[in-house]
């Protein structure tokens, strides 16, 4: 074991993991088109395809979504449902292999890999549910998508974002009294921090904001309201945020393109922020202001 | 109450308890692993008995480890973690080391308390650590509480057992350097002996000859702390952690009504309370 002998004590990097936002987020579903459908007019293109299973890559501007329809033997997590749910988030971080080393020392699950031949095997501990956390450390020159995807003919492999739209995080529902456990589990494995409560971002201002060490993105966590304890339902990835520097202007487009927005009461379009209407059962995005 | 305190299945088990009128189960894992049917079909059965899980027990040996040793624990406890999220129990008890393997430095016993409370974590699962009063290095509460907050973790917590505390007269004004809400489970027991001289008398009398509270010769102590407990502000479960081999051996309904005469002397006669028992443990009848 890696002994803790005589060596010079060296504080904690702010970012241990050297994390670089996210590489890709990733949804299961056994409707992988209708999901497609909602993807594209959201502004996201198809561009590639897996090798070897039912997975599709969708991409604007610097993010990538993968759609997984794959019904792979995958004992501890869930099979793809109608309703798409997010399966998995991909960390860019500095060392893939490091970081998982250093995610397990400390107390994460490691998922077991089942990759076919030729294909990379990307490192994953177990997330909230059965969500999965993976790192990649080829994000550049020759990435993940080189290795494991084939380019859908003809399309533009880099279809440009709809009013600046990027990643600005994932929201997880979390059950009650559990925020002080989550909070240290994101702390611990990776290096997020908790916001004051004052920091608030987008139209849904509760439960507590992480950042992440890199400071490129952000992780909401939600408790159940107080007294709905009956209907508390699993833990999960609830949605992703998208940021926008314009939220208005990107409403604007995405209505044209035929989103739906939540527009009852107090929850409303507005410039800092805007909630679509759930599709597919279950599915919605929030657009945040960030510059 | 704790199945381990009774013969039989857990089924046979489950409806005493229910019967006597408790409603919570402390589950032991040879419980559920041990079922007829399987684990799936006892966590149907536990899960059909109305009675909420208190918890699950227990992880033995966990810290201090290194190398494949370590490895090797880290496995198990996965595996318990797994079964305890099954069973829909909100915690894992875990009995300080007794291995002459395991290091005695409290910082590294710490580490591994936080490695297994971050394991803990996903699975919505909390960590009651307990000082066995025959552990290597820790064997009082007031040390295992001293780990507990080198470790700082929100789910790692206490879990402390009267038993322990008694056999090695450790002084309850200790707890009062505990903070009542990381206390995440009280075990309690009376016993025989007016004094327990050595550590292997200690192990006996704690694996085989255990009473119910108020029914042993340590009543009073266990009174004050129950009282003292519930002054400090601790409102968490109560369990009875009763291991009797003569218990072992009678019908579960008569044992199951030793324990339901206990509990009614804590809440009533103990705590003298309005309101109910910490942990909801009122009896219905």
């Amino acid at each position: 074991m890696p002994a803790t002998v005589d060596r010079e004590a060296i504080a904690e990097q702010p970012n241990p993991l050297g994390l670089a936002g996210i590489e890709f987020v990733e949804y299961a579903t056994s409707r992988p088109q209708a999901l497609g459908q909602v993807l594209e007019t959201l502004g996201f293109r198809p561009v590639a395809r897996h090798r070897s299973r039912e997975v599709l890559l969708y991409r604007q501007g610097t993010m990538n979504i993968v759609i997984n329809a794959h019904d792979g033997a995958r004992p501890s997590s869930v099979a793809p449902t109608e309703t798409p749910v997010i399966s998995a988030v991909a960390f860019r971080v500095r060392d893939a292999a490091a970081a998982y080393r250093r995610a397990l020392e400390r107390g994460a699950w490691a998922v077991p890999v089942q990759v076919e031949v030729m294909e990379l095997h990307i490192p994953a501990i177990h997330g909230v549910g059965a969500s999965r956390i993976y790192f990649v450390d080829r994000s550049d020159a020759f990435s993940i998508w080189d290795v494991d995807f084939v380019p859908i003919p003809t399309v533009d492999k880099h279809p440009p974002a709809i009013a600046g739209l990027h990643w600005f995080g994932l929201v997880q529902y979390i059950g009650s009294e559990r925020m002080e456990d989550w909070c240290e589990f994101y702390r611990e494995l990776f290096g997020f921090e908790r916001l004051q409560d004052t920091q608030r971002f987008g139209i849904l201002p509760k439960g507590h904001i992480l950042r992440s060490p890199c400071g490129s993105f952000y992780w909401q966590l939600i408790e159940p309201e107080p007294g709905l304890v009956e209907a508390e339902g699993e833990e999960s990835l609830q949605r992703v945020g998208l940021g926008t520097p314009d939220v208005p202007a990107a409403v604007a487009a995405l209505r044209a393109r035929g989103v739906s927005f939540v527009e009852a009461g107090e929850l409303h379009t507005e410039a800092r922020g805007a909630l679509t209407v759930a599709q597919l059962g279950g599915l919605m995005f929030e657009l945040v202001h960030q510059a | 109450m704790d199945t381990i305190t009774l013969a039989g299945e857990l089924s046979a088990k489950l409806a005493a308890m229910r019967e006597a009128g408790f409603s919570q189960v402390m589950l032991k894992a040879n419980d559920v692993v041990g079922h007829p049917g399987g684990l799936d079909a006892a966590v149907r059965l536990v899960r059909a008995s109305g009675l909420r899980v208190t918890g699950f027990q227990v992880l033995r040996d966990f810290e201090g480890l290194s190398g494949h040793l370590h490895d090797y624990k880290v496995d198990i406890a996965k595996g318990m973690l797994e079964m305890a999220h099954a069973l829909g129990a909100p915690l894992l008890l875990v009995c300080s080391s007794t291995s002459q393997h395991a290091s005695t430095d409290l910082d590294a016993i710490a580490r591994d308390l936080r490695k297994l409370a971050m394991l803990a974590v996903p699975r919505g699962i909390k960590i009651a650590y307990e000082g066995l009063s025959w552990g290597r290095t820790i064997n009082e509460f007031t040390t295992a509480w001293d780990v507990v907050q080198r470790a700082d973790v929100p789910n790692l917590g206490l879990g402390f057992d009267s038993y322990h505390a008694l056999a090695t007269k450790t002084a309850l004004e200790g707890l009062e350097l505990v903070d009542p809400a990381k206390i995440f489970l009280v075990q309690l027991a009376d016993f025989m002996w007016q004094e327990i001289r050595t550590v292997e008398e200690r192990i006996s009398t704690a694996r085989t000859f255990r009473v119910f509270p108020g029914e042993g010769v340590h009543s009073a102590q266990v009174a004050e702390l129950v009282q003292r407990l519930a002054a400090m502000g601790y409102r968490g479960d109560y369990s009875f952690e009763v291991f009797n081999d003569d218990y072992q051996q009678l019908p579960l309904p008569l044992v199951a009504q030793r324990a339901r005469r206990s509990a009614e002397w804590l809440g009533e006669q103990v705590l003298r309370r309005a309101v109910p028992l910490p942990g909801r443990m009122r009896l219905r009848r």
